[in-house]
């Protein structure tokens, strides 16, 4: 699918292909009680690159794409998205990204074209541009049948495709994915990747969290790993399984976090369910 | 500013077509003030015949609370779908866009004012056909006393909103609900003022509700020279301007 990313953002002057389309410098966020859910990371994305975040429950993935698409504060550290310093243009960045979260937040009043319509109208598009879009990516997550049912009514794996659908409608140039394809079954699975994947061919920078190993390897041209608000390692997955010589990604990501996903996941027994909430 | 406007009809749109969906939703705000009116006035007709009350008719008496009574049941939704939206994660998806963030909130008290007036018209009209209530003050007396009531309703749609911004727990917001009955019921609503205990004349007088539904009141059964009209309006408009103060900085600190 040929995406025309740049039909509605001014792009910046003298900025090339492949240049870095997101720039996070030392980037930190500090919660209540010394809580570091983000402790100054650094690094950065290609433009048109299928990029991978991983770690384990707790890490500080959610948090870093919160950060990345503003919708928390940082405490300190630079993001740039585009050229555009995130906490001081957020409109800027709000023209240039697509996000579709782990808790898939959907108005269950309405009817899926209601909310594509809405959604159409608040980034101020023109209505036969709209309409074109609706048709067009409710065919291409297959929900055009059903497109005037109230969203309520769909199931697990609907919601996730029609999120989808809903992050792109403005042909965003970056498109963050939280875990999009946790709780799906395989066939969904498997239409979701073939659509990321066709979105990235046509031009699409794509920040991807999951906790799949394999999920990662099949997608991302590279991964950073992150632990306790630091990322780790970084790289190519072929270059990662050489790196530290093993036989798969599941096994480099136990070897750098040094410990299983259960161990990581203490946080999330914390007694104070806020604190739960922050370090995830 | 440029498109703070077709972010807020926009969004308007989106909130108005909550009111009826469900529509079963709609039914309990509007039977419970037809049911509190019909015991009010069969169980208390006669009071009207006690010396001292200022009408013959204990159903005129009690009108202004009927129609106020529909409109502030319907007032504290604003702040559950708001909860409901912060929770669910779609608060975030608004928040993403290049809108004017404030309309998100001037699109909830729109939709507060729509179901105010709404539910208030209906109850009106079930007046006019069942009763011999007619306002002493003509249709423009109609417009204002909605006028009136839909600006309080608005205020009190704040305090839901407020809640639902600091707190982000569906449940707290949802048992606000019970605060509307001390405020509803110790005003005037019922029993003008000189029939009531003594201790009572403070807390109806420190009640905005009780200036609300005299000012409905006094346009419903005396002439647009009755002062209570006056401070009915000034206690709206009073109780709209700080209860949307601390709404917007509220949502100014969710935003950060």
């Amino acid at each position: 699918m040929r995406l025309d990313n740049d039909r509605r953002v001014e792009k910046m002057p003298g900025r090339e292909m492949k240049n870095n389309i997101i720039e996070v410098k030392n980037l930190k966020k500090v919660y209540k009680k010394d809580i570091r859910a983000v402790d100054g990371i650094t690094f950065s994305i290609q433009e048109g690159e299928f990029f991978g975040f991983l770690g384990p429950n707790g890490a500080g993935k959610t948090t870093t794409i919160k950060l990345l698409v503003n919708l928390v504060k940082k405490t300190d550290g630079s993001v740039k998205l585009d050229g555009f310093e995130v906490s001081e243009q957020p409109n800027e960045i709000y023209k240039r990204i697509g996000l579709a979260m782990q808790e898939v937040g959907l108005d269950e009043t309405a009817t899926a074209r209601e909310m594509m319509q809405l959604h159409g109208r608040l980034y101020h598009m023109q209505k036969q541009e709209i309409d074109d879009q609706i048709k067009k990516l409710l065919e291409l997550v297959e929900l055009e049948r059903v497109a005037d049912r109230y969203v309520v009514t769909y199931s697990g794996g609907m919601r996730r495709r029609f999120d989808l659908a809903l992050s792109l409608l403005h042909n965003p140039r970056v498109l963050f994915l939280d875990e999009p394809t946790t709780g799906l079954d395989p066939h969904a699975r498997r239409l979701i990747w073939n659509h990321l994947r066709a979105l990235n061919k046509g031009g699409m920078t794509i920040f991807f969290t999951t906790h799949s190993m394999g999920e990662a390897e099949a997608l991302c041209e590279r991964i950073a790993i992150i632990d306790k608000g630091k990322i780790i390692t970084e790289g190519s997955p072929k270059n990662l399984i050489k790196q530290y010589e093993v036989e798969n990604l599941e096994e480099v990501f136990l070897k750098v976090t040094g410990h299983s996903f259960q161990e990581s996941e203490l946080n999330l027994n914390a007694t104070d369910p806020y604190v739960r909430i922050r370090t995830t | 500013m440029n498109y703070f406007f077709s972010d807020w009809y926009y969004l308007s749109i989106r909130f108005i077509k909550q009111i009826w969906r469900p529509w079963l939703a709609l039914i309990p705000a509007l039977i419970f003030p037809i049911f509190f009116f019909w015991v009010g006035t069969q169980a208390f007709a006669s009071v009207a015949q006690v010396p001292g009350f200022p009408t013959e008719s204990y159903l005129l008496f009690i009108a202004p609370l009927a129609i106020f009574t529909a409109i502030f049941f319907g007032a504290g939704n604003a702040g559950i779908e708001l909860v409901v939206d912060i929770s669910s994660g779609y608060f975030n998806k608004l928040v993403i866009m290049p809108i004017n963030k404030l309309a998100i909130i001037f699109g909830k008290l729109t939709e507060v004012a729509v179901q105010a007036t709404l539910q208030g018209l209906l109850v009106l009209i079930l007046l006019v056909l069942f009763t011999d209530a007619r306002p002493s003050t003509g249709v423009l007396g109609i417009i204002a006393m909605f006028a009136m009531i839909v600006l309080f309703a608005m205020a009190w749609s704040n305090i839901s909103m407020i809640f639902a911004l600091q707190t982000k727990n569906p449940r707290l917001v949802q048992s606000l609900f019970i605060i509307v009955f001390p405020f509803l019921y110790i005003t005037t609503g019922q029993m003008p003022r000189a029939l009531m205990p003594e201790p009572f004349h403070t807390l109806v007088t420190l009640n905005p509700v009780t200036y609300i539904i005299e000012g409905a009141r006094a346009l419903m059964l005396s002439s647009w020279g009755d002062p209570a009209i006056l401070k009915g309006f000034l206690v709206s408009i009073i109780m709209f301007i700080a209860l949307t103060s601390v709404t917007l900085y509220s949502f100014r600190k969710i935003l950060k």
